[in-house]
């Protein structure tokens, strides 16, 4: 007799379904197939749905069950239903890169971090839509995309932020368990505050990009999204790991042990005031000032932070241009560029490619002063708090390289640029659904030192055992 | 990469926070529109390119703008790029 799979299941946590699973509640299959059907029928009503792996995801699934028949259990993400950015080759189905001149690429081999979650029995479902080229050197509308705008489930009018957009869609509105976004500069972030839900930016080289597409080889991240910072965690043990085949590897393994964590208490958080009071959207301010409450109240120090000086914005934009425009040199040259849905991102490639090797190193070289600058900065602070962005997710009509409001600029900086400067110093990334504004979910940052994920990760998993905002559901 | 600059780097500034002549020329017509304004009002965005050809100048400008930005930062000479060739 078939087993009805109730709606709750599809917003559980990634322990709680693999509970259920090893106590037969529902069969691996029963599971993928209902995850199946959820993402076909209501994926592409959001935009979300790049591709169903139905048929794999069964075949995935038996083998699981069989697993789970002999007790060979292989850890809390077997039998997991997940989803992959497009971005990431997958054999003998289409990888798309979100773009129309790459709308027919098939790759025959399988990018290293879906390899390791094989492993771990996890089942994945789907490929997920993205911004093209995950947004390039840079773009102007939400509709900068193969399958159209990110639509956000919290309100179809607006943006599901990107370029991770099928990503924090399919998270959010309980499509898949978990999903697998990238990050070059906000990537992870931003779609994952605008759609309320939690990611992880992992350290630079943490993560194989093996098998990823490349935007920008300095500063491309490939990181989960999940529904809890316990979840991230598990996802990140699963997919971090020394890679040959990636020249960027760290050759590094990260562990997540939430039961080794430092004691909060030691801990001392810097944050800017600023952000929170001034540059922050006013209808965010009341929810982001709970947030700081509640971050105190873990009992971890507070203290005043600001960042260095440095034009983080031209130092970003000259690096990924540069790169960018080198790695799509041949989509340049060829004219097919002119084949992509975003006139600014069409020029910007075309762009890069006159950028000046003085400009590209110029840029290079401000940035190792950079990753000095925050080397000093986080030896003052373990961690620095901001919110992951400061207005709710825009109108999908909206151009996104315009200020979204008209009010005036704070005289100080802030943490405004963590986004830029975290990337460029490659440092880890985590963000919590902290409240609402507007009816829209916002977002907070924590950055933390290289290869400090647990950190980030026990400050996350105590700010979600006192908050609830990671367990809300938007009306799908 | 997220477009999304936090309003402080609007694209359409000039470095050191200078006007481009077209917002210079706007600002000037509503001078005293803008000085009822705090000091730190966000200048007027510039029109959104019609045609891939603005697009392509606009692009071009951004980045000019970029380097002008980058030029003026000053480096210890010693100062390597953050890229490491291993043998």
């Amino acid at each position: 007799m078939a087993v009805t799979i109730p709606d709750d299941i599809f917003f559980a946590s990634i322990t709680e379904l693999n509970e259920r699973l090893r106590k037969k509640e529902f069969s691996a299959v029963e599971l993928a197939k209902a995850f199946s059907d959820r993402v076909e029928r209501l994926g592409p009503k959001y935009n979300a749905l790049a591709l169903s792996l139905r048929d794999h995801a069964r075949r995935t699934a038996k083998d699981v069950d069989g697993d789970i028949k002999r007790d060979r259990l292989r850890g809390p993400l077997q039998g997991i239903p997940f989803g992959a950015k497009d971005l990431l080759a997958f054999p003998k189905q289409p990888t798309t890169w979100g773009a129309k001149p790459y709308a027919a690429q098939v790759f025959d081999y399988t990018a290293t971090v879906l390899s390791k979650l094989e492993k771990t029995g996890s089942i994945l479902t789907s490929k997920l839509a993205m911004v093209e080229l995950a947004g390039g050197p840079s773009y102007r509308y939400a509709s900068a995309s193969l399958t159209g705008p990110g639509l956000n489930p919290w309100d179809t009018t607006r943006w599901s932020g990107g370029s991770s957009s099928g990503s924090g869609i399919a998270v959010a509105a309980g499509l898949v368990t978990f999903a697998l976004g990238s990050e070059t500069s906000g990537s992870i972030l931003t779609p994952s505050a605008f759609c309320g839900v939690t990611g992880l930016r992992p350290t630079y080289g943490l993560v194989s990009r093996y098998g990823a597409m490349a935007l920008c080889w300095t500063l491309d991240k490939i990181g989960p999204m999940c529904r809890s910072a316990e979840d991230c965690g598990l996802v990140l043990h699963a997919i971090a790991g020394s890679d040959h085949n990636d020249p960027a590897s760290a050759g590094k393994s990260f562990y997540y042990a939430p039961s080794f964590a430092r004691n909060l208490k030691e801990l001392r958080i810097g944050f800017a005031p600023v952000d929170f009071d001034e540059w922050a959207e006013p209808s965010a301010r009341p929810d982001f000032a709970k947030a700081l409450d509640t971050i105190r109240s873990l009992g971890v120090q507070v203290t005043e932070a600001k960042l260095p000086e440095f034009p983080y914005g031209p130092v970003i934009g000259a690096i990924v241009s540069t790169e960018a425009a080198s790695i799509f040199e041949p989509l340049i040259q060829s004219g097919r560029v002119n084949e992509l849905a975003d006139q600014k991102q069409i020029a910007g490639l075309k762009a890069g490619l006159e950028i000046p090797a003085k400009d590209y190193l110029k840029a290079m070289r401000i940035r190792s002063l950079i990753q000095e600058a925050f080397r000093d900065l986080l030896s003052d602070v373990d961690v620095l708090l901001a919110p992951s962005r400061t207005t709710p997710a825009p109108k999908i009509t909206q151009p996104l390289d315009r200020p979204l409001n008209d009010r005036p600029a704070p005289k100080e900086r802030g943490l405004t640029a963590l986004i830029p400067a975290g990337n460029l110093a490659g440092l880890p990334a985590l963000s919590l659904p902290c409240g609402f504004a507007d009816g829209m979910p916002m977002g907070i940052q924590l950055v933390g030192r290289p290869f400090a994920e647990n950190t980030l990760l026990s400050i996350g998993k105590a700010f979600q055992e006192r908050t609830d905002w990671h367990n809300r559901r938007p009306p799908v | 990469m997220v477009p999304m600059a936090e309003p402080r780097e609007t694209h359409n500034q000039k470095p050191g926070g200078k006007l481009t002549r077209r917002q210079l020329a706007a600002a000037v017509s509503a001078s005293a529109v803008l000085l009822a304004q705090p000091a730190t009002a966000q200048p007027p965005a510039a029109p959104l390119p019609q045609n891939p050809d603005e697009e392509l100048k606009a692009a071009r400008d951004q980045n000019r703008q970029s380097a002008e930005q980058l030029a003026k930062f000053s480096l210890p000479m010693a100062t390597e790029p953050a890229v490491h060739f291993q043998a």
